[in-house]
């Protein structure tokens, strides 16, 4: 019972019973959150990137690390040096029902679903001068 | 540490704002003053409790549920407050705080006096002098009433380590307090 620090807690509550985080300070934070997190949207992302990223899937299922050599095969380099952004911008397009994805043996595998293909189906029969309207295309799709 | 009330499904990103919201309502107070306690100074602790948020934020991703959310909230907190110790910022302050020791001046520090003021009872302020890592045991355990064995788990330091400085903690105070009466 000779404890020092025995009423410690009580006279700390006292004292720091000023101290407290204020909404501003919470709002702040959301705010930066909200900043970061437009990367979440497809108009983020260059086309070009978008366009890679489809395309290295054209020929089948493939898991990220593949994806990911193989964007950097075609020097795409949006992911060099942060690969988690890669894995963002594949859980977007699969939350928009442009891939989807499937576990096999521990590996999470991504395709492109029938609207996938579609798209890019209709930018290589457009040719590259209309890539630009894909990404305003797949923000259109997904509304 | 029985207040789990968030359910956090990591795979939904665009619920990570929200997430953090929630954290903040159930505990930005604890980690503001667990910052406090460190830094002793308010508007830093406010500064890096709003980074530390930022931070759960970008990390939400490896939270892997083994431990709590408040024991994963509180491991990035103190790291985040140990790293700013460390910082050539803050060397740089407390540099100019020493240099101000020696300057004989009415004005001496506000922001000292706002903290002489909030902590008023002879306790407080008696842990707060003590070294920081007398200090962290001894907040997080008579504070926050968490055991050794958490204690452990959130800042990293072995348990019997823990043990020993929460020993030495109680000589210092013991001491300082004789020499006040």
């Amino acid at each position: 019972m000779d404890d020092p620090f025995y009423n410690l807690k009580n006279s700390i509550k006292k004292d720091f019973a000023g101290l407290s985080f204020s909404e501003e300070r919470k709002n702040a934070v959301k705010e930066t959150i909200r900043r970061k997190q437009s990367h979440l949207e497809l108009h983020y992302w260059k086309v070009e990137t978008l366009k890679n990223i489809l395309e290295s899937l054209q020929d089948g299922a493939k898991h990220g690390y593949d994806i990911s050599t193989q964007l950097f095969r075609k020097k795409e380099l949006s992911f060099k040096s942060n690969e988690g952004q890669l894995y963002i911008l594949l859980h977007l397009l699969e939350n928009k029902k442009i891939i989807t994805s499937n576990w096999i043996e521990d590996r999470k595998y991504y395709s492109l679903t029938t609207k996938g293909k579609k798209y890019v189906a209709s930018w290589e029969y457009r040719g590259s001068k209309q890539c630009a309207s894909l990404n305003y295309l797949i923000e259109e799709a997904s509304l | 540490m029985a207040d789990e009330k968030i359910a956090i499904n990591v795979n939904n990103i665009e619920n990570t704002e929200q997430i953090i919201g929630q954290l903040m309502d159930n505990y930005s107070d604890d980690v503001l003053h667990l910052v406090f306690s460190y830094v002793k100074n308010r508007t830093t602790a406010e500064d890096l409790t709003q980074e530390i948020f930022i931070k759960c934020y970008e990390k939400l991703g490896q939270f892997n549920h083994k431990s709590s959310i408040k024991t994963w909230l509180y491991r990035i907190a103190i790291n985040h407050c140990k790293d700013y110790l460390r910082s050539w910022h803050y060397r740089k302050i407390k540099f100019s705080d020493k240099i101000w020791d020696h300057i004989p001046s009415k004005s001496k520090h506000v922001e000292e006096e706002i903290i002489s003021r909030n902590v008023a009872d002879s306790l407080t302020s008696a842990v707060m002098d003590l070294p920081v890592k007398y200090r962290e045991v001894a907040f997080l355990h008579y504070y926050e009433e968490l055991s050794l064995a958490n204690i452990s788990k959130i800042t990293g330091v072995n348990r019997n380590t823990l043990k020993t400085r929460l020993k030495h903690a109680r000589e210092l105070l013991k001491n300082k307090m004789k020499k006040e009466v």
